[in-house]
């Protein structure tokens, strides 16, 4: 357990740090945190509908992907990005190199592998299939049969 | 018959090396074994007992002659000359070694061959009547629905990591032969008060400890839509559904805890969301292709002044194993593979090579595989269903025990499964032995025994006529007995008759329960309809007098 990232501060994509709060913390303090360009982390077994009617002050959103079993993380990246349609980063943290594919297809736009893969060459890892057979978030690169 | 295209077919290469690499990686302690164990079963492979078992589908259990040789080929050459056919249509290898999987499954798709999801928390195959497109008063062949559907869940982005397993069953017909609600989702095709076609919908049935049936969550999805639905269904189920307690991981203990009423509540608001998404919508245009692609490859045919031959075995064998088609002039034949001392379901590389090539001759090379455990040929004429049954016959296939109560399924139970916690098969033998009078036989009737050696429930016993389930008392094999469940014209869970009995005394009860029903059957009554009659207490008082 000890190469799960624990984190306070996050690069965007354009490489400036931005801070993480809890899930809990975002909860518990809304309307502060609101204010703030701030992101939240969140994990399998948070409630993600409590976070819908505040997406538009929140400037990314990391989640959790530690527990390699617990898919719950691919809805909560398919209702960020396709249903409510959030329009800022949604960071995949503690990621597995074999489980990108269903991430990035799900609506996950970047990620952070655990330490123990460093040092992999992820294109080495990559799926590489060619075709999807059903919609989804992100199909780019892929030829749809459906 | 339909064939994947070359598209489909380099998916299936593709994810054969994607599973290689990783298996590279374990092997060279790259990856550890719990992840390895949930990528490869995703992949359909197993750690059992004594060696690796890979589980390769049979999607809603359609199977080529070329099909069933490259099975053949495969048991020769990384098992041990067998394969054994499931409950669920599909095929099991039990001997195989981790490092030859690749070379397996590479060969396997050469004929469009694959493990994709026969195991692990995902979609699994989806099953189908093993008579679809075959019998009269079908609303609609379940096969190109069954396959729109796999497709769609094949490596979904968002439902490959659910709970637990999740297994969809599909009926088209009047009758269910797919058991649609013991599963975790059940869809029947029906038509509305308009005469549009459409499914029913049934979530959170399944077997095991906790048995249940499913609940209608919908009357009526239409056709186009039932994309957007299942999407619902299963992102309810993945975002709420137990992951706390190994026991009950499956949707059926999420629709229980939630009730139905909500659980459907909750699907609904959730589809009212996407089901306008005409990205969703299920492809029309490709459904009416995949038709065309499943429709019958026969056409009516006259068959004059043919006489049928008389023969004494010939007719208790076809009286058991061969049914009305509703092509003219055409049967379906029914062949068990069920042999004294074998594990039922399991055949021969040979067997299977001579399947393959009756089929050929017999069945324009299409076969089906049932969840009796059995190998359905759907194309027969009746002129040559005598020479097939010679054909048959000379090579053992057709026992006239078939479609008896000697017809028994079981899993593999303690001798093969480590999950077991009794024996199955040696149970099976010896209720074979005992009921070795053909007239007897022939006088039950269809009687379904169900052997299952855990509570996992491979061979469904709850469902069967008689189930029995293996467990462990004290350090000795005991059976509790379930009588009278059944799907075929409604879902019952068979009814637990009293305390448990030992592997000793198991064959007398059951001769007891089999002489309670004959002693008290009326003209024709199935079991489940003397059982319904009488109640479960001259069962109980003969069995543990």
């Amino acid at each position: 357990m000890s190469d799960i990232l624990q984190l306070e501060s996050i690069l965007n994509k354009d490489y400036e740090s931005v801070d993480l709060v809890s899930f809990q913390q975002w909860i518990e303090n809304i309307d502060e945190l609101s204010k703030l360009s701030v992101g939240v982390i969140i994990g399998p077994s948070d409630d993600i509908s409590l976070i819908k009617g505040h997406l538009e002050s929140l400037e990314l959103i990391a989640l959790d992907f530690n527990n390699f079993d617990d898919g719950r993380g691919y809805s909560h990246a398919y209702l960020l990005s396709k249903r409510w349609q959030f329009s800022g980063e949604i960071i995949g943290i503690n990621a597995h190199i074999d489980q990108l594919q269903f991430m990035i297809r799900s609506g996950v736009t970047s990620y952070i592998l655990l330490d123990s893969y460093i040092g992999l060459n992820e294109e080495d890892y990559a799926d590489g299939f060619s075709i999807c057979y059903q919609e989804a978030a992100n199909n780019s690169g892929l030829q749809q049969k459906y | 018959m339909y064939q994947y295209n070359a598209e489909d077919s380099n998916f299936l290469v593709e994810r054969v090396d994607q599973f290689e690499k990783q298996l590279k990686r374990h092997l060279a302690g790259e990856l550890d074994d719990a992840k390895f164990r949930s990528l490869r079963l995703r992949n359909g492979l197993y750690m059992e007992l004594h060696a690796h078992m890979l589980r390769v589908a049979i999607p809603y259990g359609t199977l080529s002659s070329p099909q069933l040789r490259s099975l053949a080929n495969v048991a020769d050459k990384y098992d041990r000359g067998f394969g054994h056919f499931t409950t669920r249509q599909n095929i099991q290898f039990n001997w195989i070694e981790l490092p030859e999987i690749a070379n397996l499954l590479r060969e396997l798709s050469d004929e469009g061959l694959h493990a994709i999801q026969t195991s692990g928390k995902a979609t699994r195959n989806i099953t189908a009547d093993p008579l679809s497109g075959l019998t009269e008063g079908e609303i609609e062949d379940a096969r190109p629905y069954c396959e729109l559907i796999r497709r769609w869940f094949n490596l979904h982005p968002e439902f490959s990591w659910l709970p637990g397993k999740f297994k969809i069953a599909i009926n088209g017909a009047k009758l269910d032969e797919t058991a649609l609600r013991i599963h975790d989702l059940g869809l029947r095709l029906v038509r509305n008060s308009q005469g549009q076609l459409g499914f029913s919908v049934f979530v959170g049935g399944g077997l095991g400890a906790a048995a249940m049936i499913a609940a209608e969550t919908a009357s009526f999805i239409e056709v186009e839509d039932i994309l957007s639905y299942l999407e619902s269904t299963m992102r309810i189920y993945n975002l709420k559904g137990r992951r706390d307690h190994q026991k009950k991981l499956r949707i059926k203990f999420l629709v229980r805890e939630l009730g139905a009423e909500e659980f459907s509540r909750l699907v609904d608001e959730d589809w009212q969301q996407t089901k306008n998404d005409s990205k969703l919508k299920l492809n029309l245009v490709e459904l009416e292709q995949l038709k065309k692609d499943f429709s019958l490859p026969i056409k009516p045919i006259d068959l004059g002044s043919f006489e049928e031959k008389v023969d004494f075995n010939y007719s208790i064998w076809k009286k058991n194993n061969v049914r009305c088609h509703k092509i003219g002039g055409f049967s379906i034949v029914n062949i068990s593979l069920t042999k004294l001392g074998a594990a039922p379901g399991d055949a021969t590389s040979e067997q299977m090579r001579i399947l393959a090539n009756l089929a050929e001759k017999y069945s324009e090379g299409e076969l089906r595989t049932t969840k009796r455990q059995t190998i359905v040929f759907p194309y027969v004429r009746k002129d040559q269903v005598f020479n097939l049954w010679q054909s048959l016959e000379k090579y053992g296939l057709a026992s006239p025990h078939q479609g008896t109560l000697a017809q028994i399924v079981a899993c593999p139970g303690r001798d093969y499964c480590d999950l077991a916690k009794a024996v199955s098969i040696p149970i099976a033998t010896r209720v074979q032995e005992r009921f070795n009078d053909m007239k007897k036989l022939l006088d039950i009737g269809d009687l379904n025994i169900n052997i299952s050696g855990c509570e996992n429930s491979c061979a469904h016993h709850h469902i069967a006529d008689i189930g029995l389930l293996g467990m462990q008392k004290n350090g000795e094999e005991y059976y509790q007995i379930t009588l009278a469940g059944e799907t075929l014209h409604e879902t019952v869970i068979g009814k637990k008759l009293g305390p448990s009995v030992s592997g000793e005394n198991i064959v007398d009860a059951i001769e007891n329960v089999v002489n309670v029903y004959l002693e008290h059957r009326q003209n024709q009554e199935r079991f489940t309809d003397v059982f319904k009659r009488i109640g479960i207490t001259p069962f109980k008082e003969k069995v543990y007098e």
